[in-house]
């Protein structure tokens, strides 16, 4: 079977989530678990670097449109960073830069929270 | 292709990477590029998780048999399963500017397969007995 991991940092306020691996519909709920840990501990600013991430399905997708809503209603936002072409393609196809901030560098990413 | 056209799963999202790498070893053989290659095996995944889900409510002792097959230049992936008869071609295209305004989940996966393959095609042979095809043309500069 193919894995997926997630490893989280801080970086003041903000967390990076750097994800590995195959997200489809077997191995979203781990993304998902975290995302409710985030919550929990009132943590709302958030990067999703997708560096390591090999493969996402709509199950996936379905996880940041899940919690997106509760991040910007409580002064943070999900803000995604270090997309492959291959996994862009399948955000951009679908729309998702409508609603998604989207930043090659994680850096990027980290500053738009600081302006 | 060489080696077998067949893999039959259990219905259960744990063996949808079989599936994946499967059909992916196909498509390679028939020279698409990474970018169609990913498009084919998630519209694959899509399918294969929404019968997993939707049609057999996780109950693993259901199970899926996935085909591959080369016809008039056209890559053919055929998922045969039993359930009830649900045909993806009847179900409306969501709109997607009014999908992120209010921030709807899920029901993605039906779109992704039609705007990642040429071609969706169903069939409910009753009673109970479902043949879902996907279906990408080889482009002729190949």
């Amino acid at each position: 079977m193919e894995e997926f991991n997630i490893d989280i940092k801080n970086n003041n306020d903000i967390t990076i989530l750097y994800l590995e691996g195959f997200l489809d519909a077997h191995t979203s709920g781990e993304l998902e678990k975290s995302f409710e840990k985030l919550i929990e501990d009132k943590k709302y600013k958030i990067v999703v670097n997708f560096e390591k991430l090999s493969y996402i399905s709509s199950a996936g997708l379905g996880v940041f449109m899940a919690y997106i809503e509760t991040m910007r209603n409580n002064n943070g936002d999900v803000k995604l960073s270090n997309m492959s072409d291959k996994i862009y393609n399948i955000f951009d196809m679908l729309g998702f830069p409508i609603l998604f901030e989207i930043y090659k560098e994680e850096n990027t990413a980290l500053e738009k929270f600081n302006q | 292709m060489t080696n077998a056209n067949k893999i039959v799963i259990s219905s259960s999202t744990k063996n949808l990477s079989k599936v994946r790498n499967f059909v992916e070893n196909k498509a390679n053989e028939l020279g698409f590029d990474s970018n169609e290659i990913n498009q084919i095996i998630l519209s694959v995944d899509e399918a294969c998780t929404n019968i997993i889900k939707y049609t057999h409510n996780f109950n693993e002792n259901e199970n899926i048999e996935v085909i591959t097959e080369l016809k008039n230049k056209e890559f053919r992936i055929i998922m045969k399963y039993k359930g009830r008869d649900f045909d993806p071609n009847k179900m409306q295209e969501p709109n997607m500017n009014e999908y992120f305004n209010n921030f709807k989940v899920g029901g993605l996966g039906i779109p992704m397969m039609k705007k990642f393959m040429n071609k969706v095609e169903y069939i409910h042979v009753n009673p109970d007995m479902n043949s879902l095809t996907l279906i990408k043309s080889i482009q002729n500069t190949r």
